[in-house]
């Protein structure tokens, strides 16, 4: 068995190293969008709250799996040939920003109406408020529910295998195609995805923990 | 006490309404310089609809809400358009305001909920506006609080901090809405000590308040508000007789007497 783990794990660490990198494409990417698209939701014109709004409930209605097919099948219709990696990434990404937008909008519109009143009173303009008064408190609210949800991204990162990009749930496949073993390399599999996701989740705990004194 | 200048405050023929509901209905009202004006009614008499036009947290339809002669929320009387972002944010920071919920920013400490709007608005260095955080919060006797987080202080101590952070502006007038109606008996009073020393120092204050023994003491004015309208408006002395004359202000205080005389 250790035999089978110690010819494993090169192919593993790359395909490691894949899902690596399109978790951090697809969290990054979202957090910058999702956050300006979240904040348009709250504060933007009619029309472009309608739009923000049809776009993330449309989104977080299919499922990502659908998503990823969708894009990678069907922009090409609309001009838009992805290959695997970039479609896989845009799929996944689409989905996050609709969720970060939702947290969001959640962490902002969590804070109490007196906050902004209170901000108002003393003078500040609508930018020094969201940056002094909103944002430094939403920001705690938003962490917590994000993190989870980059634990959510390095999960469904797993599903770029199914358009053949050879990342860690990939690279395992194909070794058990090559070793016929199937039960120890998921198990080493299973023990790399949870020890990424074990981590965040105790980070998210800490924030959590840090910032629960706060009530506003 | 009211002097010959013009007022601080100067609201003419202010209507405001909710959809159908007519809050705010033909208010008239002057608070001079140095003047204490307190609003008492039942609720839903539109007092604190009215502190809250004041500062612009509420548009409203019609008349005229001015601060030494300028208009606070629309570009002019007649004309009805709101007032650009950055203007409005300069004639607010000269009104105080504290509210019933006191709204302190919670991740900043005491000092810092002061120092915010010298630093941010005012463009005071920090040093500058921590030494005048200390000097208010010394004043209302929060010296020992100064770097604690608002959730580390009681109710009362917590409205006192909302007292500083609104005379650190060093404003016109300060618009006080129900400050202590959130607290705990036994808080009360302290806040409102720091209250009467203002109003003896000669801050402009309106005050909307259910503390009738506070109304009577601190203030020059007492104005009863009822429906949207001033209903009666008098010196502390004359206030009590008044209310023979005006049966909803003598139902109104009969609770009141009930429980303190």
């Amino acid at each position: 068995m250790l035999e089978q783990v110690v010819y494993a794990l090169p192919f593993l660490l790359d395909g490691f190293w894949i899902t690596l990198i399109v978790s951090a494409l697809t969290v990054s990417i979202s957090l910058v969008v999702g956050v300006v698209l979240g904040c348009a939701l709250i504060y933007g014109p009619q029309s472009l709250k309608l739009a923000i709004r049809l776009f993330s409930d449309t989104i977080r209605g299919i499922p990502i799996l659908v998503l990823i097919f969708f894009v990678y099948y069907g922009f090409p219709a609309i001009g838009l040939d992805l290959d695997a990696f970039n479609a896989a990434v845009t799929a996944l990404t689409l989905f996050k920003v609709a969720q970060v937008i939702e947290y969001v909008r959640g962490a902002v519109q969590s804070i109490p109406a007196g906050q902004t009143e209170a901000a108002r009173a003393i003078g500040l303009t609508f930018t020094g408020r969201l940056r002094y008064v909103i944002f430094p408190q939403a920001t705690r609210r938003f962490l917590p529910p994000w993190i989870n949800g980059v634990a959510d991204a390095v999960k469904g990162s797993a599903l770029v295998s199914l358009l053949g990009v050879v990342d860690l749930m990939h690279a395992i496949n194909q070794v058990i195609g090559r070793t016929y073993e199937a039960m120890p390399l998921y198990i080493l599999g299973a023990v790399i995805y949870f020890a990424v996701n074990y981590s965040l989740s105790l980070l998210s705990r800490y924030y959590e923990r840090r910032f629960s004194y706060i009530q506003a | 006490m009211s002097d010959q200048s013009a007022p601080v405050l100067r609201i003419r023929k202010l209507k405001k309404s909710f959809d159908d509901l007519q809050v705010l209905d033909e208010v008239d009202l002057d608070v001079a310089k140095g003047e204490v004006v307190t609003v008492i009614g039942p609720s839903g008499s539109g007092k604190t609809t009215l502190l809250r036009c004041v500062n612009f947290l509420e548009p409203y339809q019609s008349g005229s809400i001015k601060i030494d002669g300028r208009e606070v929320g629309y570009l002019d009387e007649a004309n009805k358009r709101p007032r650009g972002e950055r203007e409005l944010a300069r004639i607010r920071s000269d009104i105080g305001m504290v509210f019933q919920s006191f709204n302190l920013f919670p991740h900043l400490s005491a000092a810092e909920n002061v120092m915010l709007g010298p630093i941010k608005v005012r463009g005071k260095p920090r040093a500058e506006a921590r030494e005048l955080a200390e000097h208010w919060l010394g004043r209302v006797g929060l010296s020992d609080k100064i770097d604690s987080l608002p959730a580390e202080l009681s109710g009362g101590q917590q409205q006192r901090v909302g007292i500083a952070r609104a005379v650190a502006m060093e404003p016109k007038i300060m618009l006080l809405d129900e400050i202590t109606s959130a607290l705990d008996p036994e808080l009360v009073g302290e806040v409102l000590a720091v209250v009467k020393t203002l109003a003896n120092e000669g801050m402009t204050m309106l005050v909307v308040t259910h503390e009738i023994a506070f109304a009577r003491d601190a203030a020059n004015r007492i104005v009863f508000m009822s429906d949207g309208k001033i209903a009666a408006e008098a010196t502390p002395d004359e206030f009590l007789r008044l209310s023979d004359e005006i049966p909803r202000l003598e139902a109104f205080l009969a609770r009141f007497r009930a429980t303190h005389f």
